[in-house]
């Protein structure tokens, strides 16, 4: 039986940043069998509420319950609730884009997995679902990537509708679909309604899906608020729908009846049809005294549309002074310098090339006892940018203690011994310590500076031949690459955990769904590689002259000079403790 | 061409080279297009349509396969005109505006001597003085879009070229971002605006619908919805299948009543105003 969503006092901090919160304090109770949807703009926490509900996010804090249900259960370490997950759909924002099988009902049958329906029952279910999206049956057998892009995202549907969730979570269902997919959206939705099924529906298209809506959630700076659909028009503002936004601005010049458009507004549902809404104008312009005036010239009337100050809507779009909006990402004060730009970055590679010969020269456990004081010594002032790379210190870690126990085993007698292995474990011991003073380098040099090191370090290899501006620009390329390449993969993992029923936390991915996940993966970075490369080329990247310039050059600072004394210093100690000791 | 016309079409086609030989296969045909400086043009057209084939073929992106001929005003360097496009990710290198906007300076030869400054000019031009060094993924899709228009500005385009730029972004960065552009364009910019979506058209800008590779329409945007008689389902707009937003409707209806308005309104602003200005 359809359940009530009962969300008390729930919270969710970004990955990686315990100070900043997606999502604050929200206690929420959305009825069973409604049509619910959310509203604000992006990145207010729209999808990371319906994500929290799905489970692909867990909360800080605050619980989160499917009628008697809890989504996490345990004390102690919490685990994902196996039976709600399986009365839930989530579709994620381009989810038409997850396929890995060859046809459209191996897709089917694996959102049809977790739930072990088979034979007659699974076919039944998929021939349902394929009729309630507008899919022919005859499509089973197709393979998914040659359906249109309006079929495939039908497709991503009909997946969740053959599981026959309680709720369907949606995100974004409208965007990229024409008129006839809407129509089909809102006709589903509403069946679903009518055999009590409930949704959760993100979304900007109003237009399409506020006349369906039982209830608006509005989603701002990570804080919901509820909201009757009658009165959107006071939260959104300029998204509102055209219609609600015309009464409003037309009550605003005194051309419509307030209280007369709400009467007519409440009898046509959420506003009147334009018919009801052009006669009342038309009374009002054509009848009393208010004779029309002669036609004012196109160019007049437009100049006024331009100049005419926008009604400051207490709005959920809201603009501050500079025009960008607030809500989006905070403002850094410009003054201050960027940590990445205080050292030269021909510095900092020369200091960390001196410290590791100091340091691979150590020989002996003790001497690298002192190498070890040292080189802790020198990433202690950067410790902030090691604590997200600790898993890679720690698998480091462990990796070398298995070599180093496998070194120490000799065979006759079986024994372990400490001196056959004792050069292998100074070796990984040095390797440990010059990783961990590495890590925070990529830090320290933003990707600009590191080119321009190069170039400046190395430009006199063009005359040779060798391309350096080209590489340079590969360095940078390849800097803003990696965090696309790792979101897709988390986009990705996101979508074949939800089809999946995964009650996996956080980012792990069940071994058994991986196989799911890489031909969709492979396939997007290669259309986003094509898209990066088209747009660089239409931004002019493409075109490179015959000499490039620099705006700017890197200067050595008493910064940088200070630094490469300390290396020296930290060098010269520990060759003395090799010489002394 | 004369001497204010920045971009000139005539009778310009295009189809891949390979697959030329075949009428069907042109993806543009019979384009006659002149822009002029400080112009703003919305170039119109359902998915499909060659708006953005257009757009690169007018900026000088595709080399092969054009037949007529395209004239650019400043093309005496021969680059073609940048354009920025719908993937507000996709374009950007670096990790800040900042570093985006210089590095595509440099890449492009552009003079050393005050380099640094134009780029930084040509950020606060598009409002992103305060966040010049912020990192990119702490802004959001409009912000990025403004990124790329600065760069097209900081490299001194002749116009800009914008390929459906709001089609990723929400209302109300839409609205932003189209504010931004405007202000622009007031300040003498010429404006090439590829959009699918009629809500950011004004009443006055020259509107060009395409279908099929072909220009079917081409006059000022509040004429797109006019009919010839009330009732007479024969607008430009829905010949050219869009749907009508409810402003336009309430329009027809009112010019049924015996109501004459000026233009078609597309939006509940522009229809309050008309309505408005009738009174007056």
């Amino acid at each position: 039986m359809s359940a009530d969503w009962i969300l008390s006092n729930v919270s969710v901090l970004a990955p990686g940043d315990r100070e900043k919160h997606l999502l604050k304090d929200i206690s929420l109770r959305i009825n069973s069998g409604q049509i619910i949807l959310l509203l604000g703009h992006n990145g207010a926490g729209k999808s990371t509420l319906l994500e929290t509900l799905a489970g692909l996010r867990e909360p800080e804090s605050g619980s989160i319950r499917l009628g008697e249900e809890h989504l996490w259960t345990g004390k102690g370490k919490k685990r994902l609730n196996g039976t709600v997950l399986k009365r839930i759909g989530i579709a994620l924002q381009q989810s038409e884009s997850q396929w890995f099988a060859s046809t459209v009902r191996e897709e089917l049958a694996f959102s049809l997995r977790p739930y072990q329906v088979e034979g007659e029952e699974a076919e039944s279910r998929m021939q349902a679902a394929m009729m309630s999206v507008g899919l022919d049956h005859a499509e089973l057998a197709r393979d998914p990537w040659t359906l249109s892009g309006g079929q495939q995202r039908r497709l991503a549907i009909a997946c969740l509708l053959a599981c026959e969730p309680d709720w369907l979570l949606l995100d974004e269902p409208t965007a990229g679909l024409d008129t006839e997919g809407i129509q089909r959206l809102t006709g589903m939705l509403s069946a679903c309604r009518a055999s009590g099924r409930g949704a959760i529906v993100a979304t900007h298209d109003l237009e399409a899906l506020l006349p369906l809506a039982d209830g608006l959630i509005i989603v701002r700076d990570g804080l919901a608020f509820e909201e009757a659909p009658a009165e959107a028009v006071h939260a959104l503002g300029s998204a509102s729908p055209q219609a609600l936004l015309a009464e409003k601005l037309l009550i605003g010049k005194g051309m419509l009846d307030a209280a007369e458009t709400a009467c007519a507004a409440e009898a046509a549902g959420l506003w009147q049809p334009p018919e009801e809404l052009a006669k009342r104008l038309a009374a009002g312009l054509l009848g009393n005294e208010r004779i029309a005036a002669p036609k004012l010239p196109i160019a007049a009337a437009i100049e006024e549309v331009e100049q005419e100050p926008q009604e400051p809507l207490e709005s959920l779009y809201r603009l501050d002074a500079d025009g960008s909006c607030q809500a989006s990402g905070t403002v850094m004060a410009s003054d201050s310098k960027k940590p990445e730009d205080k050292f030269d970055p021909r510095a900092l590679i020369a200091a960390y090339l001196i410290l590791s010969a100091g340091l691979l020269s150590l020989n002996s456990m003790p001497k690298l006892a002192i190498g070890a004081l040292i080189a802790g010594a020198c990433a202690m002032p950067f410790r902030r940018f090691l604590i997200p790379l600790l898993p890679i210190i720690r698998a480091f870690f462990y990796f070398s203690l298995v070599f180093i126990l496998i070194g120490a085993v000799s065979l006759q007698p079986l024994e372990l011994q400490w001196s056959k292995s004792e050069p292998l474990a100074i070796r990984m011991i040095q390797l440990g310590l010059i990783m961990v003073i590495g890590m925070p380098l990529l830090a320290l040099m933003s990707p600009i500076r590191l080119q321009r090191g190069l170039e400046q370090t190395l430009g006199w290899l063009t005359r040779l031949k060798v391309p350096i501006h080209s590489l340079s620009l590969l360095v940078m390329l390849i800097f803003r690459f990696i965090p696309l390449l790792m979101r897709e993969w988390g986009r990705f993992a996101q979508i074949v955990k939800a089809r999946g029923k995964s009650t996996a936390r956080g980012n792990a991915i069940p071994l058994r769904l991986l196989p799911y996940l890489f031909i969709p993966y492979i396939r997007a970075i290669l259309r986003m590689a094509e898209s990066m490369a088209d747009a660089l080329e239409a931004r002019g990247f493409g075109q490179p002259a015959e000499r490039t310039t620099q705006g700017f050059k890197l200067i050595f600072a008493p910064a940088d000079g200070w630094l490469l004394l300390a290396a020296i210093a930290a060098c010269a100690i520990m060759l003395t403790a090799r010489m002394w000791l | 061409m004369t001497q204010h016309t920045q971009l000139e079409l005539i009778d310009v086609s295009y189809a891949p080279v390979a697959l030329a030989s075949e009428e069907s296969n042109y993806i543009l045909s019979g384009i006659h297009l002149a822009v002029k400086r400080g112009e703003w043009i919305s170039l119109l057209g359902l998915n499909g349509s060659g708006k953005s084939t257009l757009l690169k073929a007018a900026a000088g992106l595709i080399r092969q396969g054009v037949r007529g001929s395209i004239h650019r005003s400043e093309s005496g360097s021969g680059k073609p005109i940048p354009i920025v496009m719908q993937q507000p990710d996709a374009g950007l290198v670096g990790t800040t505006p900042w570093e985006d906007v210089v590095t595509l300076l440099e890449r492009q030869g552009s003079p050393a001597e005050g380099l640094v400054q134009r780029a930084e000019q040509a950020l606060r031009e598009v409002g992103l003085g305060r966040r010049m060094h912020q990192p990119l993924e702490t802004l959001s899709g409009g912000q990025k879009q403004l990124v790329a228009i600065a760069g097209c500005l900081a490299a001194e385009a002749p116009m800009l070229l914008l390929d459906e730029i709001t089609a990723m972004l929400d209302p109300g960065m839409t609205a932003i971002v189209c504010g931004h552009v405007r202000r622009m364009h007031k300040q003498g910019t010429t404006v090439l605006w590829v959009t699918q979506s009629l809500e950011e058209l004004l009443p006055g800008d020259r509107t060009v619908v395409m279908k099929d590779g072909r220009i079917v329409f081409e006059d000022s945007a509040g004429s797109l919805f006019r009919r010839s008689a009330p009732n007479m389902p024969d607008s430009p707009g829905e010949r050219e299948g869009f749907v009508p937003p409810y402003a336009v409707k309430v329009a027809w209806e009112l010019e049924a009543q015996g109501v004459q308005l000026p233009f078609i309104p597309l939006t509940a602003e522009q229809l309050a105003e008309v309505v408005a200005s009738y009174v007056r």
